[in-house]
């Protein structure tokens, strides 16, 4: 018999909480992904721009690697055929944002104060203030961090990580998470080559491959526009599959909904 | 025992940060939370995830409960470091979770090839088969991030609190 309880208890079962479990208290087992409210926030994003035919691109990479230099590059390439806009983040400063209006496209800076990424609610809430309808070609530069912005879903279509030449071959090795979240790798300031002889892009494929992916990895240097053409047809196939809303313009838009009533 | 569907879930979003928007007009509140100003980590967004779940799940009881433990899965491949996330929990835990332990399981990745169907586990950042070498392969385990079990006694966290819970805090 149980001592603690008085119930029957089989000699071979010592464990008290084995045969029943404590009176007054409850277990509940759930299997509830702990970022599940940032994807429902995140694929909420993704409707806006699937409903105005946007392509929008997470670009992830360590400070520095040259994200924002990129994208000028690329609008300074693609402005007069693609209307661009871009969405900027980092933890201080309008730096960014302000290079990229320099190229006559709109952006939007989020300063993160001390957040080490940005997630879907940061992204909505900058959706707001972009005219949507207007552009074909979105990119959301995120917080220059290898680690934290992996693990949040923004609604965008595609993860683009930057690997500089200058960082080593061995990064998506030691930063597995954020390359395995990636639809495409660029090797930037690829320019820089010729004088490293530490930097093995077959070594860098190789650490990629070796996450299970088959992913391209296109090399650029965007302060030689020539070089960034493969980047840029890249893109131009991208946009070639985009989502399209349909012919038909929709009857009410859902930020037309939320111009009334705000979803955030 | 209650098992609780995921469709449980909200939008409640997951933010400690002090995020703003320039030049977008007045700032929104949805955008200023509670700083935890210097530790710029995720697991602190993760954190806030988790307990708004946990409220969420002792909320359904309809009834005063003190929850006493949380079991969570973190992979390796998840992005989230569990050392990082305990300390985590322990500074931001509340309400009725306020002297709640939190068991986070870690999980090995495991990976199934696509070519010869062979199940393996390895390292995070070698997702190759070790049977047959293709990189043609499958996770299947150790990129979770999950909650999984919340163990809760009848009670009321002000009414009577821990003692022993009471001195983890000093």
């Amino acid at each position: 018999m149980c001592k603690t309880c008085g119930c029957a208890i089989r000699p071979t079962e010592t464990h008290h909480n084995v045969m029943h479990p404590r009176p007054h208290f409850t277990v509940v087992d759930v299997v509830q992904n702990l970022l599940a409210a940032n994807d429902v926030t995140a694929a909420h994003n993704r409707q806006h721009f699937d409903d105005h035919g946007v392509l929008a691109i997470n670009l992830m990479s360590s400070p520095g690697s040259g994200k924002t230099a990129l994208l000028e590059a690329t609008i300074h390439a693609l402005k007069d055929r693609y209307r661009i806009a871009v969405i900027e983040g980092d933890l201080e400063t309008e730096n960014d944002a302000a290079r990229i209006r320099a190229c006559g496209v709109p952006a939007l800076q989020i300063t993160t104060g001390t957040a080490c990424h940005l997630d879907a609610g940061m992204v909505h809430e900058a959706l707001h203030s972009l005219p949507l309808a207007e552009v074909d070609l979105l990119f959301i530069e995120n917080v220059g961090n290898l680690v934290c912005p992996a693990s949040f879903d923004l609604g965008q279509h595609l993860n683009v990580t930057l690997l500089s030449v200058t960082e080593g071959d061995d990064k998506p090795a030691k930063y597995p998470v954020i390359f395995r979240a990636s639809d495409l790798v660029v090797l930037s300031k690829a320019d820089l080559l010729a004088v490293l002889d530490d930097f093995d892009p077959a070594r860098a494929a190789a650490a990629v491959r070796a996450l299970g992916l088959d992913i391209q990895m296109i090399h650029t240097a965007a302060r030689r526009i020539p070089s960034i053409n493969a980047w840029l047809d890249w893109l131009e196939s991208q946009l070639r599959t985009r989502v399209l809303p349909s012919t038909a313009p929709p009857s009410e838009t859902i930020l037309d909904q939320e111009a009334r009533s705000p979803c955030a | 025992m209650t098992a609780l569907s995921v469709c449980t879930l909200t939008h409640i979003q997951p933010r400690v940060s002090r995020a703003r928007i320039q030049e977008v007009g007045p700032r929104r509140n949805v955008l200023s939370q509670r700083v935890y100003d210097g530790i710029p980590v995720h697991e602190l967004s993760v954190c806030q995830a988790l307990l708004t779940q946990v409220a969420e799940i002792v909320d359904a009881q309809g009834a005063p409960r003190v929850v006493e433990r949380i079991t969570i899965e973190v992979g390796p491949l998840s992005g989230t470091e569990p050392t990082l996330l305990q300390n985590a929990f322990l500074a931001m835990r509340s309400g009725a979770a306020s002297t709640a332990e939190l068991r986070i399981d870690r999980c090995p990745v495991g990976i199934k090839c696509l070519e010869c169907g062979a199940h393996s586990e390895t390292r995070p950042n070698r997702l190759i088969c070790v049977h047959c070498g293709s990189w043609r392969t499958r996770v299947i385990a150790g990129d979770g991030l999950r909650l999984l079990r919340v163990e809760m006694r009848i009670g009321d966290m002000q009414q009577s609190p821990d003692p022993a819970a009471k001195a983890q805090h000093v």
